[in-house]
């Protein structure tokens, strides 16, 4: 069965949030929308977003660092917001995985957003009805447009390319290999949730210099006849003759 | 060349011939910040630096209803090991002090920065009123900007006066050069960022303020104001 989503590489998000702004844009004039604001011109505003990044700092200066962490609905294998629903109105994707509500149905009774262990939810504060990020589907099920576009719409605002996307069934694709990798893990995964997006985690960088590789094989100086290059002292480049 | 006396033909007046040769030199070097030599280094020891959100690259207009809600104010970031010897806690209201002017804002600790060095978000500070926002937005009451600390000459110096506070080769604004002090505000200030201006008055033509609520859906909104 494909289950499709979301693996994030912690190690490259940078914070930018466009992600964030893609996914509104896209989303709230779409299937899904509109994506409601409140007082959006006013003292403190508030709105309704399906991802947002939160940021944190671990550490003590100077071996600080900075974490952005992007946030959405992880459509879970076996999401507890689904069989709270009184309506039916929240529901799983058979064919996809995908977890969706149905506005038509939804009474905006917030069991689903209480049963959430994720906070992934949000409600509507206008429109009454649970939003929640739908993975684009009307973007990923759209068959009139090129495959390259067919996947949500931060997956291709990502400038850093930190967010993949794809069917985590399946074993060679390109998400299951970056799980497998490079330490994919699910959020919380002591509840049971079974969370299909992943996050990649942090990694020290480290730069790998070979003793070698410092030295020009092919410096034009070692094929004249020239006396040899003071021992530890000037650099290939500082030496002129 | 002309600045060393070496050149003949148009030179630099007296006043500016140090600064020429000084600053004109073909290799790289190190100097000072010309107004950290002019101004009471004791007094004033904290970098002040600014960034510009990632959220609003590219895309200034950050009264922009969904950039605002990432960005609504922003804070002073100091490092605690600071705020302890000054003496404040985190969220706290505080002064920021330069030797030309002085904003008032709240602080928030941060591990990321260099104890020495202080900074904020830049651009998200507006005057009360200004880019169609409510008088009360958060962007004025709770967001300052530094360029307030920030002064355009330097002192009067031996290159005279009114000299732009730039860098003397490139012309480049010398915004990251300030230096600060910082100190708590007092109890009884108001819980507002300083300076405050005047409110601004909505100008000729500018659209109609917006409601509490607004659900973009791209087309709409054209169609509700007739636009083609």
């Amino acid at each position: 069965m494909t289950q499709l989503a979301l693996v994030i590489d912690l190690n490259v998000c940078v914070g930018c949030h466009a992600c964030v702004t893609s996914c509104k844009e896209w989303n709230t004039s779409g299937w899904a929308g509109p994506m409601t604001d409140h007082r959006p011109y006013d003292e403190d505003p508030t709105g309704t977003f399906f991802n947002r990044v939160q940021t944190y700092e671990a550490g003590v200066f100077p071996h600080t660092e900075t974490y952005h962490f992007p946030k959405s609905c992880l459509h879970c294998e076996d999401p507890p917001c689904v069989p709270v629903c009184p309506t039916g109105a929240s529901y799983k994707r058979k064919d996809n995985g995908v977890v969706l509500v149905d506005y038509d149905k939804c009474i905006g009774c917030k069991y689903c957003s209480w049963a959430c262990p994720y906070g992934a939810r949000e409600i509507d504060e206008k429109q009454r009805v649970m939003k929640k990020c739908t993975l684009c589907i009307d973007r990923i099920t759209d068959m009139s447009l090129p495959e390259s576009e067919r996947k949500p719409a931060c997956v291709l605002a990502c400038p850093t390319s930190a967010r993949l996307f794809g069917d985590v069934h399946e074993p060679d694709s390109e998400v299951s290999v970056a799980i497998r990798e490079r330490g994919g893990y699910a959020l919380q995964s002591e509840w049971g949730t079974k969370p299909a997006n992943h996050y990649l985690p942090r990694r020290k960088t480290r730069i790998q210099i070979h003793e070698d590789e410092l030295v020009r094989a092919d410096n034009p100086l070692k094929k004249e006849d020239l006396p040899s290059l003071p021992e530890g002292g000037e650099t290939l480049d500082d030496v002129s003759w | 060349m002309a600045a060393q006396g070496k050149l003949p033909g148009r030179q630099p007046p007296d006043r500016l011939r140090k600064r020429v040769s000084d600053h004109f030199d073909p290799l790289p070097f190190y100097t000072a910040p010309l107004e950290h030599k002019l101004i009471d280094s004791q007094k004033y020891q904290i970098s002040a630096l600014t960034q510009r959100p990632m959220a609003m690259y590219h895309s200034w207009d950050s009264q922009n209803a969904w950039l605002r809600q990432i960005h609504t104010h922003n804070y002073l970031f100091v490092n605690p090991k600071l705020a302890e010897s000054i003496g404040f806690g985190d969220g706290d209201w505080i002064w920021v002090e330069s030797p030309t002017n002085k904003v008032r804002c709240m602080a928030r600790f941060s591990e990321a920065v260099e104890p020495g060095t202080v900074w904020t978000w830049n651009a998200i500070g507006k005057a009360a009123g200004a880019w169609g926002l409510d008088p009360k937005a958060n962007e004025s009451q709770k967001g300052f900007l530094i360029n307030h600390l920030i002064t355009e000459e330097l002192p009067p110096c031996e290159a005279g006066e009114h000299m732009s506070n730039s860098d003397p080769v490139t012309g480049q604004a010398a915004w990251f050069d300030v230096r600060v002090r910082i100190y708590p505000a007092e109890a009884h200030e108001p819980k507002v960022t300083s300076p405050q201006f005047k409110l601004q008055k909505r100008v000729p033509g500018q659209d109609a303020k917006r409601g509490k609520w607004q659900g973009f859906f791209a087309g709409k909104f054209r169609r509700k104001h007739n636009i083609d």
